[in-house]
């Protein structure tokens, strides 16, 4: 189910939050299980099974992990070691071999197949699970954390399937870590004001993502339609543009969303987007975009490979693991592990080269990555290696044949989506988040968000709503 | 202390301004319309659906298109009785819709007009063909139809051919006195073929019943809304090219499509007496576009194709059908020359360029003086009454899309 659909916002929210509120405070991480998989069942009726597995074995593997057996040993402490560690491996291969399964196995067969010359490997074509590659994460999260000792005590089974499944974060992220929801998943109070507050952050983020992101795709879509090779270079970098603003507001809207929705719950979800596009490297651009995943890579793998503690050829090639596993956990595709090598040779670059001269200048910063980032981008949006070569292209004025949407068009594009691509221009600054955060409880705030809701409600019932570009994930 | 927890109650309740309008204009609303509120379930569905047509999933079953592949190819000589029988099943669906809305009566007469004035067409071709004129043949290819449940359109049973004629080849100025009617396909032409010469009226969305309404159509080039009524009045054309009808796939069905399509060429017509008119076949969508849940799929295309191509009448009506250079052998448009599923690339525009070239009309001034006065009457008294009639049909009918497009 989206959060940007009519049965969610006026079917499955009303119903689920009355239960939940009328409901008495022990009872509460009962209901909000049985939403969640009601919310994730009605639009995957037989992947919902496979989650409830990967949360029982997962559970299972953790309590294994922290079993101690009654029968005193002589060395009781070395075989615990040994457990901690075989649970940690099996939960590790199931969690990673779902996923690989799922979502890899086609693309690591195809390309078996193709240097092989036959077709050694069957193409499985499977449906992707949905927010399969997000609760994966977050299941292996927390087997590590329990191995590593961060998680002090064991948590319950409906506390766990709680922390894996519940709703707001479930296909999209963030990706939480238990510790930031344990001390909320056993005891929470629901006050009114969060009840006000969280339905003012969704509307706002419903708005941003329906209002924005939904709107200005359709500005990527007609220049893709004419198609890449014949761009002229203002039509290229202003597709280029649109899908950066699209990507963002997308994925910004659902995290707000999701914050909204976690503090109508009692949760404190984190934040996963911090005004990325004003970043003045692109080091600091992934330490403010999708906040939830770059901690988890850093945390989980960067660190335990040694860091950059282990001298500089060892940091770089930390790096570049780090980062092509980046690239492919966003996509089964050749143009995901491109689009994360760049950004291991961008970021490395920064590091090594350029970095320190380049902050002696607020504004080139700026330059630097408002003309990478939409680049990243397009090599992110397009995995057809011709048509990203010729989009490339396009965008430094090399074409592939006549000019075929040149000034005239661009202007046409501008007329009609001048208004739309300022608006997302404001979007990109803090400035509104912080206006939201002085203003929200002034009454034209409210007034403004009602009418962002409304006009959002409006605009998926008559408009054909596409879904989050992160859902293929 | 109940007091007390009162006035904590109504504290709380001041405290949150935005929970109370949403929930009570929620209420509100999902009592006021149906889209939200009662009628949610379906909507449910349709969102599902959405997803899984923009999604990589599409279910095998919603593939199946164009029904069997044709065997026999039907062919229809005499353009004369083709018309009638057009008429004749025009005049049945109007039937229909005028049953339904409950003016028999005065349909009736006017379905007895129509088919007095199919004799004199027959009268008429008959005429003509004494006099040995080049006269087109629009043929159709029959197939088996599908079951179609759906008040948008049903399966045509079969496919409209691009009208036979010995057409020349023409080079570009051909089109200087081209004026280029259609949606967001017909802007693909304007931006992409190239013809420097030929007015482009057309605009995203734009619909055969929105096409001579005083909204106005852009004129592109100039970027300008104009009322294309004027513009017909006061400009002269030699050929008029319109495309239009996927817009349409989702509002009223395909016989109001068929009404307002003959009432607007009757209209251009009358504006433009020397025009040479083609009505363009709306090209057909990918295999991961189509969807039969909905009725975006090529069945309902080419329900539509079909029923503008039966105003074709070979002389200076042509129906003109590219789909051939751009579909599979299933009437899937290839997916390799297309983004969304729906438009071309823009460097496949080519080759529509080259179909335009190669199917040009040269009715010189003998041919227009051949033609013999009678026939012009003739076919424009006919057009005028038809279209009479199909304006009160769409009259009639004009309650069915209020209700329809819900």
């Amino acid at each position: 189910m989206l959060f940007s659909s009519i049965g969610f916002l006026f079917r499955f929210l009303p119903i689920f939050m009355i239960i939940y509120l009328i409901a008495p405070a022990k009872y509460r991480n009962f209901v909000l299980l049985i939403g969640s998989l009601v919310f994730y069942g009605v639009g995957e009726p037989y992947f919902v099974l496979l989650l409830i597995a990967s949360v029982l074995i997962n559970y299972g593997l953790s309590r294994y992990m922290f079993w101690e057996p009654k029968s005193p040993q002589n060395n009781r402490k070395l075989k615990a070691v040994k457990r901690r560690k075989r649970a940690l491996i099996l939960a590790c291969v199931f969690d990673f071999g779902t996923l690989f399964v799922f979502k890899y196995w086609d693309f690591v067969a195809e390309n078996v197949n193709g240097v092989a010359g036959s077709r050694w490997l069957p193409i499985l074509a499977l449906a992707l699970p949905l927010g399969i590659s997000f609760y994966t994460f977050q299941m292996v999260s927390y087997q590590l954390d329990c191995y590593w000792g961060k998680v002090p005590k064991q948590a319950g089974l409906l506390a766990y399937a709680n922390y894996i499944c519940m709703f707001p974060q479930l296909i999209v992220g963030p990706i939480l870590r238990y510790s930031e929801v344990a001390d909320r998943m056993a005891e929470r109070r629901i006050r009114v004001r969060d009840l006000e507050n969280g339905l003012k952050l969704f509307a706002a983020g419903l708005g941003i993502k329906v209002l924005l992101a939904d709107r200005i795709s359709t500005l990527w879509n007609t220049i893709m339609t004419a198609g890449p090779g014949n761009l002229h270079i203002t039509a290229a970098w202003m597709g280029a543009l649109a899908y950066s603003f699209q990507i963002y507001f997308d994925f910004w809207g659902y995290s707000v969303m999701a914050m909204g929705l976690g503090k109508m719950l009692g949760f404190r979800i984190p934040r996963n987007f911090d005004d990325p596009y004003t970043s003045r490297s692109i080091s600091e651009f992934w330490r403010r975009w999708h906040i939830t995943l770059g901690s988890w890579f850093r945390d989980y793998i960067y660190i335990p490979l040694g860091g950059n503690r282990k001298g500089s050829g060892r940091t770089i090639c930390n790096l570049f693991v780090v980062w092509a596993l980046t690239g492919l956990w966003h996509g089964a595709d050749w143009n995901f592990v491109l689009w994360g090598l760049g950004f291991f040779l961008l970021i490395s670059l920064e590091k090594k080269t350029y970095g320190n001269w380049m902050e002696r200048s607020r504004v080139l910063c700026h330059i630097y990555t408002l003309l990478i980032i939409p680049a990243t981008w397009v090599i992110f949006a397009i995995s057809d290696m011709g048509q990203l070569t010729a989009y490339l292209g396009n965008m430094v004025g090399i074409y592939a044949g006549r000019v075929m949407v040149g000034t005239e068009q661009v202007i046409r594009y501008l007329k009609n989506y001048g208004i739309l691509l300022i608006m997302c221009v404001i979007f990109i600054t803090p400035f509104p988040r912080k206006w939201y955060h002085r203003y929200k409880d002034r009454w034209f705030t409210v007034l403004f968000l009602f009418a962002i809701f409304w006009w959002s409600v409006y605009e998926i019932v008559v408009g054909s709503n596409n879904p989050f570009l992160y859902f293929r994930f | 202390m109940i007091k007390q927890k009162m006035t904590k109650w109504l504290e709380n309740v001041y405290n949150c301004p935005y929970l109370i309008l949403i929930m009570v204009s929620s209420v509100v609303a999902m009592l006021s319309f149906d889209e939200i509120g009662i009628r949610v379930m379906n909507h449910i569905m349709t969102q599902d659906r959405t997803v899984s047509v923009v999604g990589d999933i599409v279910k095998a079953e919603e593939h199946q298109t164009q029904g069997e592949v044709p065997v026999i190819v039907e062919e229809i000589q005499d353009t004369g009785i083709q018309d009638a029988l057009n008429q004749n099943v025009v005049s049945e669906n109007l039937q229909d819709e005028l049953q339904n809305a409950g003016e028999r009566k005065e349909e009736t007469d006017g379905i007895e007009n129509i088919n007095e004035l199919n004799i004199e067409i027959e009268k008429s071709e008959t005429l003509e063909k004494q006099e040995e004129l080049v006269k087109g043949t629009t043929k159709f290819l029959p197939y088996t139809p599908l079951e179609i449940e759906s008040r948008y359109y049903s399966d045509a049973g079969k496919i409209a051919l691009t009208t036979e004629y010995p057409y020349t080849l023409e080079n570009d100025s051909y089109f200087n006195d081209a004026a280029f009617l259609g949606d967001s396909r017909t802007l693909g032409i304007y931006d992409y073929v190239g013809l420097d010469g030929a007015d482009f009226f057309c605009d995203n969305g734009m619909t055969i019943f929105k096409l001579l309404k005083d909204d106005g159509v852009t004129e592109q080039g100039t970027g300008q809304k104009v009322d294309l009524k004027k513009v017909l009045q006061e400009r002269h054309y030699g050929k008029i090219y319109i495309m239009l009808g996927m817009n349409e796939l989702g509002y009223g069905n395909t016989t109001m499509y068929l009404q307002e399509y003959m009432s607007v060429l009757k209209q251009i017509r009358e504006w433009q007496p020397e025009a040479t008119i083609f009505i363009m076949a709306n090209l057909h969508i990918s295999r991961e576009k189509n969807n039969m849940a909905t009725e975006f799929n090529n069945i309902n295309i080419n329900d539509k194709n079909v029923a503008c191509a039966r105003l074709a009448n070979g002389t200076d009506i042509f129906y003109l059908d590219s789909n051939p250079m751009f579909t599979d052998n299933e009437g899937f448009l290839l997916s390799e020359l297309t983004f969304d599923g729906v438009h071309l690339y823009a460097k496949h525009y080519d080759k529509w360029r080259q179909f335009l070239m190669e199917h040009g009309v040269e009715r010189g001034d003998s041919a227009a003086a051949a033609v013999p006065p009678v026939e012009e009457t003739m076919i424009s008294d006919t057009d005028a009454v038809g279209a009479v009639e199909s304006m009160e049909g769409v009259q009639a009918v004009d309650a069915a899309p209020a209700e329809g497009t819900q």
